[in-house]
């Protein structure tokens, strides 16, 4: 088996010392085809076809395709189509592609993952008749060209060889480095630019819209230019030296001539003003900067600035830095600002977009403006632009050169029309990077098989709960019920509280498939109209939620409670229970205040809510958060799926009780899990956000004339509790809505990875915290889970739980989830709020929230709906001129002076002018300022019949 | 650029192994004259040294005389020109201190030591290039110096580590493998007996894989006591054809 | 990451050819022959040299579990029920009446220990010595106060084996006049299974030296011994200088020997005196160089054979 070996020596940077390297060369590896009869097949087949069909005007013959690293890198769209098949990936090509791209890898593993796709790796490498060696003066770019060849070669006079089947197979190299394919031609190979292969295909003209364009002219006339891009050794010399610094790049949503770089091992963001200081680098890049001196630092304008749509501004972008030079910047609101110098890492992803009309119908360069405004405007190149210009479109990002104000990209696929709902939903879901595809066979096949039954075995092996009254408390709706609880009083005196959680964990069993896609998915994404599921919905929705007088299996905590809320004891078991009701939180609350009723599920629930109470007086005083957001439920029409209705949720003290348990039993889990597993256990921490991020809070509370210490958590929950405005009674929920702002992002991690004084939570004023009750949408609480059950026996280890590495690795994929979950769902509200709006002009009250230099961010409480008013525009010359008072925050116009918490009424209506764009358009109403506000809206809008829970709010 | 990729996807090693496959071995025995066995094995890019000297009178210490069996003395060393970048401390150093005693103790359990009482074995390895399994090598050195000088075995004692990369067992690991902080077993058996002699293991493993990962190690055993086998016959018979001892 | 790919393998050497000549070791010639198919009976440890329970079990050799296993590599040699192993090399074990050459290691109350390369230390008895004016005499203190003056630290002996501790120590005696301390002569160290049994291991050769072929695998090569005059069993050493021609022919043998221990060739006065004379065609300072040995064996083989001794 082992042929022979070679030496392979290297050299690495700082000392050089020689590595010497043993190299195996076999006489073993297949070829990959399946018409071979030389080379030894695979057990489940060889992945090449026998008679390869790909119809080419360049090569009449049946042929593989053997292509280059930078072909695979760039083209990697043309490859991922489903029509480009039997193609070979040399070990060279996946090596090097390994090494400089690592999504790009991804995407390539996973096409040769895929049978249908027919791509085979050909370990040429390893391969003794195809393995080259580096001959002297020879890069190693060189090199691996050569090795191509080779294989190539080897391949044709392989194919061909005696003791072949009659039908010639050929093989054919694609590169589009030229020296590359005049080198393969001069070996009698068949060799051609990408470009010209995928053209003389048959039918696949749709193929020529995805390749890259990175040979595309630009328009001569685009005298500017951006300063070139260091090469990758001069910015780690510069790093080294303390000249340039590494950060990744983050545009704002606001202003697209502003962003930040987060630099690396530094708190503090440096500001990046203006085209050429940004110099090409689109959001989340990893970047070099350098600092500019220190006279010419800027700060950001808090202008709200859009890229008008319609305004054809390729020239003006001197013009635009001009502008900003120009403006004299106080000294004291400087802020470290900075200019990119180089790129070191591109994290280009596909961006949805809509095509901008272009001005000359039949050209086929056309702009896309993404749908994420942090990215720019991407130039691409389509013949398809009648078609897609009412389409929503996927679209990758090529190259940037210097002389082109905008990236050059291609056109990736089509979502759907523009406005229709599945086409928003699909872009928000790509956006946000959800996986929302449906759940593969193999995923599938995890499930178990219906009808589901519960054996004697299982009886045995869990605690039997069933006779215990339990319910579940949940919100409208809801069909994936993970939690349930009970209380009952032993008999001595004591009072016995049981949280029972689903039991996910019994059904998603480590290392299958299943566990995998849940794993990757991290998470339940809500969308308003729409559910994505983590695990599929037998689970989600039957087998583990706990829905009334069904036998389920759960994960239960008891505590045994005194009457004043104080733990005497804590037990985890799993268990079978069945739960006697399935309450909303509104049915829950009747029940409690009916005094007419006295059965033991109301009795258990007044107890509950009692403890409940007592425990959140508890962590209130110990310094926890009560914080808002103002969060919003639409009706939905059951017939068209159109919002009828938007209004603000409504919290009720059974809301608070049912958290106050789940909080409870959370804190539990992961003291009985760090105790197990101080090394591996999967906690929630939230780190204390440093005092800078709180200004705007203490800005705008001393308005008002409150005094916030941000200190310590304790002290700003009191200060916030103090703060209460008898006539304004919005006011203290506006400031605990901008406290909320100021705070960290809660994240999960792995107990053995930060030091034990970091695992604080922050807002719950908790020293460890953790998911444990909601294992149907998050897959932390099946970590959880797992670890619980192994700590008390009722199940296995498995190898990657103990793994702190791997778990910190899920941990992270979760935190992102988590994030992008969050996001999904607010642009998800934002969308049908737009669409509740769009046959509505409705008068509102509305309160200040901030004061920006062109315009007031103002907060809707009705709707907890957020908007910008624009007070100038620029526009029109007649408006009234508004003057901006930077320190004390805020606007004036004559006699009206607009500060923060201010009361407004604001007309809403939907800017329609766009229609690709909705906005939500703000304009002022009251105060009234002549010019600028509007008449007050005369119909109110049909007020719908609402309120029904108002009886339940006033009780107590 | 994305760490290394230990095992591929097309099921092979870096240096284009499978993940069942020792490296070359090469080895000769009676490579010194004054030694009384000595012998030279090639794992690889590994190369070791071995030379046994004795049985014979302890020297030194008269304390050490054990009555009823052997004194197994080991001596572990490396060359400081067999590491990427010289050593400047060959024996001092406790890496090496631990190995010799551990050689010792792997020794001790296959000498059949109360042949020789009162007396002493020195067997010293030296390490001349270095590239993972240092351990097995000397191990299957020191056999072969052992049988070398005709010291009395149970049986050859072979040594041969494993690892656990992407849910698959790696024999033979070398230095790359070895370095990249995934688990390592090293395991010496008498490969006829199937018994285990000496056994480490560096990394965290999960208990599951254990057996799978130690299955591997000890398979590679008896791989390479196959190998060393052949080797020892092939000397054995080329000097006895000489000798005219056979029959 | 930078790869380059090259070839290692230069090594460097210099040569001084004028002066000495320096070979590398892996660019001589392979002298060996190839080996022949593997010859029968060969056992390495731990294999099974029979399960048959009838047999007794000999030097390495050991029992386990009913079966007999072999402990080192060699050829099984079976004398009726006892079956023992021989290895290829090993130290000397010794047996009663053996000739030895040795060295004093160590001078103790009445007694000398002795390096005979066996597995521990020999011991000479002062009892087992003949002393200076008679053969019979008590051993007084006097004689152990003399005993440094015998025998110190470093001289040569050769002597016989008389009997064996329990431990495998060897009980050395002198007790002879061909016994005793040796003089101006070469010392030579192989293999002990290369000696080849005989009656008599002290060969005055007909070349002009005499050669004492211990058993222990050490070999004495001296200029000829005047059997009158100088087997005296006694403690004096002859220092007179010794002439180049003498010592011409000791170097000789001394090649000689190595060349045949080297070649695996069992050592007797004919074989030796073959070889010397076979490497009479060099000069003594060639019979060094490997290939020569390998001609100068294979000559006296040949003559070995065809006389059939």
């Amino acid at each position: 088996m082992l042929t022979s070996k070679t030496f392979v020596k290297k050299t690495k940077r700082g000392r050089i010392i020689k590595i010497v390297r043993e190299h195996y060369l076999r006489d073993d590896i297949t070829c990959g085809s399946e018409s071979c009869q030389i080379c030894d097949p695979f057990d489940f087949g060889q992945p090449l076809v026998a008679e390869p069909e790909n119809k080419s005007r360049l090569c009449l013959t049946p042929h593989y395709i053997i292509p280059d690293t930078n072909v695979v890198l760039h083209q990697m769209d043309v490859m991922e189509d489903s029509s480009v098949q039997n193609v070979v990936i040399l070990q060279t090509v996946l090596d090097e592609v390994r090494h400089r791209s690592s999504p790009g890898y991804k995407r390539l593993k996973s096409m040769l993952a895929n049978p249908s796709k027919h791509f085979f790796t050909f370990c040429n490498e390893f391969n003794k008749n195809t393995y080259v060696e580096r001959q002297k003066g020879e890069s190693s770019n060189d090199r691996n060209d050569r090795a191509i060849r080779e294989a190539t070669s080897w391949y044709q006079d392989h194919l061909r060889s005696e003791g072949q089947s009659d039908l010639i197979i050929d093989v054919v190299l694609l590169t589009n480095d030229a020296d590359n394919r005049r080198k393969a031609i001069q070996q009698g190979l068949k060799a051609f630019t990408v470009h010209e292969y995928v053209k003389s295909l048959e039918n696949c003209g749709h193929l020529v819209d995805l390749l890259s364009q990175s040979q595309m002219s630009v328009h001569s006339q685009d005298r500017l230019m951006f300063p070139e891009h260091l090469p990758l050794s001069e910015i780690q010399r510069g790093i080294k030296a303390g000249r340039y610094f590494q950060g990744s790049f983050m545009a704002s949503r606001e202003n697209y001539l502003e962003a930040n770089v987060s630099v690396h091992n530094k708190d503090e963001m440096v500001f990046i003003q203006g085209h050429m200081n940004q110099n090409r680098a689109v959001h989340s890049d990893v970047v070099a900067i350098e600092m500019l001196p220190e006279e010419e630092w800027s700060c950001p304008s808090s202008m709200v600035l859009e890229e008008s749509s319609e305004k054809i501004v390729e020239d003006s972008m001197e013009t635009e830095d001009e502008a900003i030079k120009r403006k004299k910047i106080p000294k004291e609101l400087r802020q470290p600002t900075g200019r990119i110098v180089g790129i070191i890492k591109r994290n280009w992803r596909q961006y949805c977009g809509i095509l901008r009309p272009s001005a000359v119908k039949e050209g086929t360069r056309h702009i896309v403006v993404p749908a994420e405004k942090k990215i720019p405007k991407i130039r691409i190149e389509t013949r398809q632009a009648a078609d897609l210009i009412t389409q929503r479109i996927v679209v990758a990002i090529d190259n940037w050169p210097r002389n082109s104000r905008y990236p050059q990209g291609h056109f990736v696929r089509k979502l759907g029309n523009i406005g229709d709902k599945d086409t928003e939903n699909e872009v928000l879901l790509l956006e946000h990077d959800v996986p929302h595809s449906n759940f593969s066979e193999a995923v599938l096949a995890c499930l178990p098989k219906l009808p589901w039954i519960i054996t004697d075995e299982d009886y045995k092996r869990r605690r039997d709960l069933r006779h215990i009254d339990i319910c579940s408390v949940d919100p409208p709706g809801c069909t994936d019920i993970d939690d349930a609880l009970h209380c009952r009083e032993l008999e001595n005196g004591n009072l016995e509280i049981g949280v029972h959680i689903a039991d996910v964990s019994h059904f998603i069993r480590p290392g299958t498939a299943i566990d995998k896609e849940a794993a990757e998915r991290g998470t339940t994404v809500y969308l308003t109209d729409r559910r994505i599921d983590m695990v599929p919905e037998l689970l989600s929705s039957n087998l583990c939620s706990l829905r009334s007088n069904v036998e389920r299996f759960a994960f239960s905590i008891l505590w045994e409670m005194t009457h004043d809320a104080d733990v005497v004891g804590t037990s985890f078991t799993k268990s079978v229970i069945k739960s006697k009701a399935a309450f909303t939180y509104a049915e829950a609350q009747m029940k409690i205040d009916d005094t007419a009723q006295n059965d033991s599920l109301t009795r258990s629930l007044r107890h509950l809510n009692r403890l409940a109470k007592i425990l959140k007086q508890r962590r209130v005083d110990a310094g926890a958060l009560t914080l808002a957001s103002p969060e919003i439920r639409f009706h939905i029409d059951s017939e068209t799926h159109e919002p009828i209705d938007v209004q603000a949720k409504q919290i009720m003290e059974t809301n608070s009780m049912v958290e106050e348990f789940m909080l409870l039993a959370n804190v539990a889990s992961a003291k009985k899990t760090l105790e197990e597993f101080p090394d591996c256990a999967c906690l929630r921490r939230h780190p204390a956000p440093p005092p800078s991020n709180f200004e705007p809070v203490i800005k705008a509370a001393l308005s008002k004339g409150f005094n916030i210490d941000v200190s310590k958590g304790k002290a700003l929950a009191d200060s916030l509790q103090s703060a209460v405005v008898p006539s304004d009674p919005y006011f203290n929920t506006m400031l605990r809505i901008m406290t909320t702002r100021c705070m960290m992002q809660a994240v999960y991690f792995c107990s053995g990875m930060i030091p034990e004084t970091e695992y604080f939570h922050y807002g719950l004023a908790a020293g460890i915290y953790t998911h444990f009750t909601s294992p149907i949408r998050r897959f932390s609480d099946i970590i959880v889970h797992r670890l619980l059950a192994v700590c008390i026996g009722a199940d296995a280890s498995y190898p990657s739980l103990t793994e702190k590495h791997k778990t910190q690795v899920v941990c992270n994929n979760l935190n992102y989830r988590h994030k992008m979950a969050q996001y999904a769902g607010r642009a998800s509200v934002n969308l049908h709020t737009h669409i509740f709006f769009k046959n509505r002009t409705t008068n509102e009250e509305g309160y200040v929230l901030f004061v920006r230099q062109n315009a007031l961010q103002v907060l809707i409480p009705k709707y907890g709906l957020e908007g910008t008013l624009y007070l100038s525009d620029g526009k029109t010359k007649s408006k009234p001129r508004f003057t901006y008072n930077e320190e004390a925050n805020t606007q004036t116009c004559g006699s009206v002076t607009f500060h923060v918490f201010d009361q407004v009424i604001i007309e809403l209506s939907i800017d329609q002018s766009n229609v690709q764009h909705l906005k939500l358009c703000l304009k002022l109403v009251k105060p009234e300022i002549p010019g600028f506000s509007v008449p007050a809206h005369s119909s109110e809008d049909s007020e719908p019949p609402k309120k029904k829970q108002k009886k339940g709010q006033t009780k107590k | 650029m994305a760490g290394l990729e230990l095992l591929s996807d097309q099921g092979f090693r870096i240096d284009g192994r499978r993940p069942h496959e020792l490296r070359k071995i090469q080895c000769r025995l009676g490579v010194f004259n004054q030694a009384d066995g000595s012998a030279y094995i090639e794992q690889g890019n590994t190369k070791v040294l071995a030379a046994v000297y004795g049985p014979h009178e302890i020297r030194g210490s008269r304390s050490k005389v054990l009555h009823d069996k052997v004194l197994v003395n080991c001596q572990y060393s490396m060359a400081t020109f067999s590491t990427g970048e010289r050593k400047r401390r060959p024996r001092g150093d406790r890496k090496s201190q631990e190995m010799t005693m551990h050689l010792q103790q792997t020794f001790d359990a296959a000498i059949q030591t109360s042949l020789y009482p009162r007396s002493q074995i020195d067997i010293f390895v030296e390490v001349l290039q270095s590239d993972g399994g240092n351990y097995c090598a000397s191990v299957n050195a020191s056999t072969l110096a052992l049988i070398d000088a005709g010291i009395a075995l149970r049986d050859y004692v072979c040594a041969c580590s494993s690892s656990f990369v992407n849910d698959t067992p790696l024999t033979d690991i070398n230095y790359l493998e070895e370095s990249s902080g995934s688990p390592e077993i090293i395991a010496a058996t008498l490969p006829k007996s199937e018994q285990i002699v000496f056994l480490e293991m560096n990394g965290r493993l999960h208990e599951d894989n254990l057996s799978r990962v130690t299955d591997m190690a000890v398979k590679g055993c008896k791989d390479i006591h196959d190998i060393l086998d052949q080797v020892v016959r092939d000397h054995v018979s080329e000097v006895s054809t000489v000798h005219g001892w056979e029959n | 990451m930078i790869i380059t790919h090259l070839n290692l393998g230069i090594l460097l050497t210099r040569i001084w050819r004028s002066m000495v000549d320096v070979r590398i070791a892996g660019a001589r010639s392979s002298t060996k022959p190839n080996v022949s198919a593997e010859i029968s009976n060969l056992v390495t440890p731990g294999d099974v040299i029979t399960a048959d329970t009838g047999f007794m079990r000999g030097h390495g050799t050991y029992m386990e579990d009913e079966k007999l296993y072999a402990s080192v590599a060699g050829v099984v040699e079976r004398v009726n029920k006892l079956i023992c192993v021989k290895p290829l090399k090993t130290r000397y074990n010794g047996e009663i009446g053996d000739v030895v050459i040795g060295r004093i290691l160590e001078v103790g109350t009445r007694r000398w220990k002795v390096d005979t390369h066996a597995k521990l230390d020999s011991v000479l008895m002062l009892s087992s010595v003949n002393l200076p004016g008679g053969e019979l005499r008590r051993r007084s203190e006097e004689d152990e106060k003399m005993m440094r003056h015998y025998l110190k630290e470093g001289d040569l002996i050769s002597a016989e084996v008389q009997s064996l501790f329990s431990d495998g120590a060897l009980s050395l005696h002198t007790r002879s006049l061909k016994y005793g301390k040796l003089s101006q002569g070469q010392l030579v160290s192989i293999s002990p299974s290369l000696i080849k049994r005989r009656k008599t291991h002290f060969h005055n050769l007909p070349c002009g030296a005499s050669i004492i072929l211990g058993n222990n695998g050490y070999v004495w090569i001296c200029p000829t011994i005047n059997e009158e005059v100088e087997q005296t069993g006694g403690y004096e050493q002859n220092l007179e200088p010794i002439q180049k021609s003498d010592r011409e022919v000791i170097a000789r043998l001394r090649n000689c020997v190595l060349a045949l221990a080297e070649h695996k060739m069992m050592l007797y006065d004919t074989s030796v005196l073959y070889t010397f004379e076979a490497s009479l065609r060099y000069s003594v300072k060639e019979t060094v160089k490997p290939e020569v040995m390998a001609d100068i064996i294979e000559v006296a083989q040949q003559r070995l054979e065809r006389e059939g001794t």
